[in-house]
């Protein structure tokens, strides 16, 4: 086996006396499609927000791409190789969306206007909504704009990509459109971590599903094995809720 | 500061907005600094002693307030957003100066400010010619405008950081995350992406702030700058006319803050977007 793109090793945060991480470790490949799942408070989204340093951790170590997360310095570059996409979208909303996603390629890829909008265009149509480019991101439903969200963090082209709990905010109808790009990603070999409950993405697009909880990782698996045949009583427990 | 045209299709107009208006958008309170003005070339006209001579010795004076507001104005938008952004800095030493400078200047009265600028900062630099031998130093006079200026702009300064501070802080956390995980910089994400937006939220109290700056432009009378209440002070002591001469004073004084406040709207309503 190669050497893993993301090494989480023995990570501690606290949020004040909130022990938040007790001591996560994992290892992620190249190319692998991992989903954390776990109760609300359990740490999953911590443990995303922390790969990217969105969240400093106070023990541990991360590696990513082979660039350790411990210096200020390296910051920046490992978060132009790492997408995120969130919870709330967070688009920039004074922006349109092309506007959007030329930003950051301006000023960090330092592309020209036209070469960045080319990108934008490509993802736009890949994403499916290339007639939304000059509209601002409040016309747009959430599903759009969540949409929109992945292809801004795909035009950096990063290696991996984070998604925190990307469909909890949408309207039922419109999940699935998000998860066809997710899905379509994950197909082209997109090194991917999930945070979230969308068992279904997770059986067809996920290598490994793991179930979080207390701060700690409780099980690891394949989605079907662990969901079929889970070992431990927390993992039953909390699939017995969800499924 | 990056502005990005809002150039939303039929992007519509606030019905929020609670200014009268008639047809084709044009703002009725327009009707209030024509009405000022009309009032002043009616006493100009009719009542040419002393309103046409309190004019005319006075109006030397509005360049002057102007140029003092507008040149501080514009340090202040400067001064201002480097308090804001000290205010919000993690780093505590930053963040403990600017906070000192905002409490400490608010805590003094302008007047006292200008004062201390104008009589007390230049006899400081004497002393210290005096003290290292340097006669550039010890020969300093200090320039009326120069000093008010400094002191309108440390003093606005102050005010205008907490406004900054209030609308960086209104954009929503995840503006800057977003930001940041896209690889910008802590400043790359201020200047692209919440400074930008900021300014949308702040500009009624930044147009409120020029006003009152406007205003108490005429204490800058006090440190020997001839403004229009200094030549108003003048044109007193010269026709023995208080009553008329305060009248023209505070007309010259409403039509400009009146003005500035149509203008002021009027950008507001321009750089209207849809959030």
């Amino acid at each position: 086996m190669s050497e893993a793109i993301i090494q989480i090793k023995d990570v501690h945060k606290y949020f004040g006396h909130v022990h938040a991480l007790k001591g996560v470790s994992l290892e992620i490949q190249k190319g692998e499609v991992v989903v954390i799942i776990g109760p609300s408070g359990s740490g999953k989204s911590t443990l995303l927000r922390c790969i990217n340093r969105l969240e400093e951790f106070d023990k541990g170590s991360i590696v990513v791409d082979n660039i350790p997360l411990d210096s200020a310095k390296n910051i920046n570059a490992v978060r132009t190789e790492v997408g995120m996409v969130f919870q709330q979208f967070n688009l920039f909303s004074h922006l349109t969306v092309l506007e959007n996603i030329t930003l950051a390629q301006k000023i960090i890829r330092k592309r020209e206007k036209a070469q960045a909008e080319k990108v934008a265009m490509d993802l736009l149509d890949k994403v499916g909504i290339p007639d939304k480019a000059k509209a601002f991101p409040i016309q747009l439903s959430g599903g759009q704009q969540q949409r929109v969200a992945i292809a801004r963090a795909l035009a950096m082209n990063p290696k991996i990509m984070l998604f925190d709990e990307p469909t909890s905010a949408l309207d039922p109808e419109m999940i699935q459109e998000v998860l066809d790009v997710m899905m379509n990603l994950a197909k082209e070999g997109m090194t991917m971590v999930v945070v979230s409950h969308e068992m279904g993405f997770t059986r067809a697009a996920a290598n490994r599903a793991i179930l979080m909880d207390g701060g700690q990782i409780i099980e690891e698996a394949p989605p079907n094995i662990l969901f079929n045949n889970p070992t431990h009583e927390r993992t039953k427990l909390f699939l017995s809720k969800v499924l | 500061m990056e502005e990005i045209e809002p150039s939303v299709p039929g992007n519509p107009i606030d019905s929020h907005n609670p200014l009268p208006k008639g047809k084709g958008d044009f703002d009725l309170w327009w009707g209030l600094v024509i009405g000022v003005i009309a009032l002043i070339a009616l006493l100009v006209i009719l009542v040419p002693d002393p309103f046409s001579r309190a004019f005319n010795f006075i109006k030397d004076g509005i360049g002057i307030s102007l140029f003092v507001t507008i040149i501080s104005f514009v340090l202040v938008l400067v001064v201002g957003l480097i308090g804001g952004l000290g205010r919000i800095a993690k780093n505590p030493v930053i963040a403990g100066i600017a906070t000192v400078y905002v409490e400490v200047i608010r805590g003094i009265p302008l007047l006292v400010q200008l004062m201390f600028w104008y009589f007390a900062f230049p006899s400081v630099i004497q002393g210290i010619g005096k003290a290292i031998g340097s006669s550039a130093l010890e020969n300093y006079i200090a320039d009326p405008v120069v000093m008010a200026t400094i002191g309108l702009t440390f003093c606005y300064g102050a005010y205008m950081s907490e406004v900054y501070r209030a609308g960086i802080q209104s954009i929503p956390k995840g503006q800057m995350e977003a930001a940041r995980s896209l690889g910008m910089t802590y400043f790359q994400a201020m200047r692209y992406v919440i400074i930008p937006q900021a300014v949308r939220v702040i500009l009624p109290p930044v147009g409120n702030e020029f006003i009152s700056l406007l205003k108490d432009s005429s204490l800058v009378s006090v440190v020997a700058v001839g403004d229009i209440t200094l030549r108003g002070r003048q044109f007193m002591a010269l026709s023995f006319k208080p009553v008329e001469t305060f009248i023209m004073v505070a007309l010259l004084y409403l039509v400009l803050t009146l003005f500035s406040a149509r203008m002021v709207t009027w950008i507001e309503r321009i750089t209207k977007l849809e959030r």
